[in-house]
Order: structure tokens, then C-alpha cells, then sequence
């Protein structure tokens, strides 16, 4: 047959039709909901609430968008958002870079136990830590500041930085370094003008990482966070919903303006973000 | 290089994070066996904490949530992968949009599937009834037993591109001789899949598995979100009981107990998962 021979040429796979439903239907699935918002967003009231619900609008309007910019807090949560994801990616990444240089490059006791501890942060249940923290928190004079949840956030957000980071470090030939310190170069120099410029990739996808995860952060949000100067988006959006009950097409677009920053920034950065993250799992 | 100058670099992230980790996981312990006066008693409220029926039925709620949400993650996860895995033109954005749910914020997942399981309003009953697969309207998010399935709904679609990512990367680093080497013998697409895909894969699925289960325990997000819990404790996970106890009841102390109790189930079952990770490799039968 013939079949035989040309299988060696031509990697055998599902067949196309599969191939073209299942991928309609993985995109039709993910991206729906994310057009049911958009659509809602620039619906009128009265097309919002009828039944049956109609697809496309009739009258579209951007009233709902003036709404959430002009007329509620959002702006505002917005701001300390972009505060208070900055300001932990920033740390978060500075900690991890010297963290990150000293399990790489060095030998010393503990190393593997120090190593498994970062990790450890990763797997726990932040829910048994929320009242402790809370506590702690108020002692230091930290509920309802901006340093208060940049501090906190560095539990999600240090672990799997330190962890990619690592093993990006790990990747650089060790000869530059040593090179380097033939020539007189310090530890901290080497660092600086050897380690990091070559592993560019890895502080992006490290960056983009913290700030996706802080930017979407709930919980400790909810909890640590409840003065309308400090209050960051999530909450916003889930106080909107109880504000603004009935209001499904100012939500809408409040959800919007939540998720275009960071589908934005997820895009652009896509293919450095999910080669950190995989590299990090699979050789971790 | 062998030197103390390692821990040096190390030190600055272990301090922060002994700080905002080991200590309060520490205190957690202290609260939950003293009372609001700090004084010590004993077992007591883990006695008040474990009395009323709501902490019995809050477990079974999170146990379903946590199976119900990883059984589909990495079926869905797997079926992407495997999927996004053959060469197709438009793969890469098929991909990037498959990525989408994962990345958007936890919030933004809550609200807007609320309302598209709106009773009245929602685009999912509109077409439920308009093909023909539901004769009226189902309150999908006040009826005791359609809510908990909706959440765990939501959380799949939310998570099960995550799967699909790691699960893309662990087949694209199966060597392709172990392909070869089958299609000398004959072996169709599907003997593929079953004989070298899936085994090849068992460790990144038993790792990515490990993080669905700590994420679905931590997360409160989507079902705080939508229901707080309600109705009728009908979603009523022990996270959100634990929230709830300190911040709403300001038990701080029962709450504290609950934690103890919860941390201690949930580090059982981590240190199962890497035990049983840690004793994959070598065993490929």
C-alpha cells in the first residue's frame, strides 16, 4: 500500500475535519464570553432587558463606558492598581534577581532546603494565612495602604519568580563569569552587566508574570484593602456589581476597561511569558 | 563556587518571605488554641468551630469542587493540547486565544459568566430553550442543585487553558524517535496518543494536577463573586467559610482553628502528590 510509504514522509495526526471543528470550537469557547461582555457593554437598558435577549444592539451607545469613566470610582481603582502592581512586580523582581543569582551560581548549605521552602510558599492555602496576615498587618500600621498589599502580594507572585528565574540564570555558560572574575569583576558587577543582560527573556516573562497575577488579585485585596484610596480594581469591579445591581451593561463595561490592559500586555509579551512559565515547569 | 556568599544573595526573599509565611502560619496556630483575651484553652474552638452542621457540609461542598473542577480541567486541558499540537494553519493564534480565560482576572471570569447564567436576561438560557435542550428557563444560580455544577463550570473554563499550555509543552518535548520508531511498527494516530503521548505526559499532568489542587482549594474568587456561598450554603467552600467566620463574625479565634484544621488537610495531600511525583520517574512499566 501506499500509505505505508508515504507515513514515513507525513507525520500521521488527526484528521483535518477534526482538526477545523476542534478548533472553532476551542475558540468559539474561550473567546464568547468575552464578546457577550463587549456586546453588552454597548447595549441600551431596555435592549438588555428583554426577553428574548437579542445579539446585536440596535442603538449601540458608549453611555455605559461614560458611566464607569466620568461617574463612579473606577478611575481611581485603576490608578492604585497600576500603584500597587508596579510597585510588587517592581520588588518581587529585584528580590528575585539576587535570589535567583545566589541559588544558580553558588554552593551552600541548605541550598535545596532554602530552595523547597520558596516553593512551599507556592502550594499554600492563602485562605489559612488571610487572618494571621490581617493581624500582622494591622500591628505594622499596613491595612489600607498601598505598601500593605505590595508586601503581601510578594507571597503569590516571589516563589515562581525566584523559581523562573533560576533556571534561566542556570542556562548562562558559566565561562563569561569566570572570565569576568579573571578580569576583576565583582559578584554584584557580574550580576549587573553579564547575568541579566543575557537573560532579558526571563525578567520579561517574570515581569509580565507578577503583574498579570497581582493585577488580578482578589482575596487579599478584599481583606487588606478596604478604604476607597487603596481599594484596586477586582474590588471595584465586584463593589460596582452590588452598587450598580441592575446595571449589567455599566458592569460590562467596567469589565472591559478591567481586561483590556492585561489581554494587551498578555499578547504582546505571549510567546516570552509561556516559554518562562514552561521552562520553569519542565526543567524545575 | 562554594562560599556563604549564596545566602547572602538568598537571604533578602527568604526574610520576606519567613516574614509573610512561616510566622503567620505560626500565629494561626497560637490563635486558634487561646481565646480573644489571649488566653489559652485548650481545644475549645476547634469544638465551637466543628459543632455547627454548615463546617461538615462546607467540606463536602469543597471536596465536589475541587474533584468536579480537576476531573474536567484536565480532560479539556489534555483534548487542547493534543489538538494545538498538530501542525494547522493558525495554530499559533488559535493558541493565544485559548490562553485568554486563563489571563483575564478572576473577577471580570465571575461577573460577566453571572450574566450569561442570568434566569431571565442570560444568553445561556436563550439558547438552551432556542435549540431545544431546555423547555423553560433554569435558575441556574439560585436552584440549590444546579449552582455548585455552574460554579465549578466557570472555574473549568477558566483554568483548563492552563492545562493545555503545560500538557503543549511537555508533548513538544517527547523525542520524536520514540514517533518514529512506532510508525515503523505500524501504529496508527490514536496508538500514538494512547502508548507514547499519554505516558510521556503523566509527569507534567501529575504536577499541573498538584497546582489545580491548591488553586481550587485557594481560590474564593469566583464563587465569593457570584454567591457568597448562598444559596443556602449550597457553594459554601471552607475557604470562604474561613473569610467569612473572621471578617464577617469576627470569630478571629474559631476562624483560626478552622485554618489549622484546613492547612493541615491540604498539606496531607500536598506531601502525597510529591511523594507520588517523586517516585514516577523509572516506573514506566
Amino acid at each position: 500500500m501506499t500509505a505505508a510509504a508515504s507515513s514515513r514522509l507525513r507525520r500521521p495526526g488527526l484528521g483535518t475535519p477534526v482538526i477545523i471543528v476542534g478548533a472553532l470550537l476551542l475558540v468559539a469557547v474561550c473567546l464568547f464570553p468575552f464578546v457577550w461582555m463587549g456586546l453588552s457593554s454597548i447595549k441600551q437598558l431596555n435592549e438588555l432587558y428583554t426577553i428574548p435577549p437579542r445579539w446585536w444592539p440596535d442603538n449601540p451607545t458608549l453611555a455605559n463606558y461614560y458611566k464607569v469613566l466620568f461617574q463612579s470610582r473606577i478611575p481611581r481603582y485603576f490608578l492604585n492598581s497600576v500603584i500597587i502592581s508596579v510597585g510588587s512586580t517592581g520588588l518581587a523582581l529585584i528580590l528575585a534577581i539576587f535570589a535567583a543569582n545566589g541559588f544558580a551560581r553558588f554552593r551552600f548549605r541548605g541550598r535545596s532546603f532554602w530552595q523547597a521552602f520558596i516553593l512551599v510558599g507556592q502550594l499554600l492555602p492563602t485562605a489559612a494565612i488571610i487572618v494571621p496576615l490581617f493581624i500582622t498587618l494591622k500591628v505594622l500600621g499596613l491595612v489600607n495602604t498601598y505598601w500593605g498589599l505590595i508586601l503581601v502580594y510578594m507571597i503569590i507572585t516571589l516563589p515562581l519568580s525566584v523559581w523562573m528565574l533560576t533556571s534561566y540564570f542556570k542556562a548562562i555558560p558559566i565561562e563569561l563569569e569566570e572570565a569576568a572574575i579573571i578580569d576583576g569583576a565583582s559578584r554584584v558587577g557580574i550580576l549587573f552587566r553579564i547575568t541579566l543582560p543575557l537573560s532579558m527573556p526571563g525578567i520579561v516573562a517574570v515581569l509580565v508574570y507578577a503583574f498579570i497575577t497581582t493585577w488580578n488579585e482578589f482575596i487579599f485585596a478584599l481583606c487588606f484593602a478596604t478604604d476607597s484610596t487603596v481599594k484596586t480594581l477586582p474590588i471595584g469591579l465586584a463593589e460596582f456589581s452590588t452598587e450598580f445591581n441592575t446595571d449589567w451593561g455599566a458592569i460590562m463595561a467596567a469589565s472591559m476597561v478591567m481586561t483590556i490592559p492585561i489581554a494587551l500586555l498578555f499578547l504582546v509579551f505571549q510567546k516570552l511569558f509561556v516559554g518562562g512559565l514552561t521552562a520553569g515547569a519542565t526543567k524545575g | 563556587m562554594r562560599s556563604n556568599a549564596g545566602f547572602v544573595f538568598v537571604l533578602p526573599a527568604l526574610i520576606v518571605l519567613f516574614m509573610l509565611i512561616a510566622y503567620p502560619v505560626a500565629y494561626t496556630g497560637v490563635l486558634s488554641v487561646t481565646n480573644e483575651q489571649g488566653q489559652f484553652t485548650g481545644l475549645q474552638n476547634f469544638a465551637d468551630v466543628l459543632r455547627p452542621r454548615v463546617t461538615t457540609q462546607a467540606l463536602w461542598n469543597t471536596l465536589w469542587w475541587v474533584g468536579g473542577s480537576i476531573v474536567f480541567q484536565v480532560i479539556l486541558g489534555v483534548a487542547a493540547a493534543i489538538l494545538l499540537n498538530q501542525n494547522f494553519v493558525g495554530r499559533a493564534i488559535v493558541r493565544s486565544i485559548a490562553l485568554i480565560p486563563w489571563v483575564i482576572p478572576g473577577i471580570v471570569a465571575a461577573t460577566t459568566w453571572a450574566w450569561m447564567f442570568h434566569t431571565e436576561f442570560g444568553i445561556i438560557n436563550h439558547m438552551l430553550t432556542g435549540v431545544g435542550a431546555l423547555d423553560e428557563p433554569i435558575g441556574w444560580l439560585t436552584r440549590g442543585n444546579t449552582v455548585l455544577p455552574a460554579m465549578i463550570a466557570i472555574n473549568v473554563w477558566k483554568l483548563f487553558p492552563f492545562v493545555a499550555i503545560m500538557v503543549l509543552a511537555g508533548l513538544q518535548s517527547i523525542p520524536q524517535e520514540l514517533y518514529e520508531a512506532a510508525r515503523v511498527d505500524g501504529a496508527s494516530y490514536w496508538d500514538e496518543v494512547r502508548h507514547i503521548m499519554l505516558p510521556q505526559i503523566r509527569p507534567v499532568i501529575t504536577a499541573v494536577t498538584l497546582l489545580l489542587v491548591i488553586w481550587a482549594l485557594n481560590s474564593i474568587t469566583i464563587i465569593y463573586a457570584i454567591t457568597k456561598g448562598g444559596p443556602a450554603n449550597r457553594t459554601l467552600i471552607t475557604p470562604i467559610q474561613i473569610f467569612r467566620l473572621a471578617f464577617e463574625n469576627v470569630e478571629f479565634n474559631q476562624a483560626a482553628a478552622l485554618s489549622v484544621m484546613f492547612f493541615g488537610i491540604v498539606m496531607i495531600i500536598v506531601f502525597i502528590y510529591i511523594r507520588a511525583l517523586a517516585n514516577q520517574p523509572g516506573d514506566n512499566q
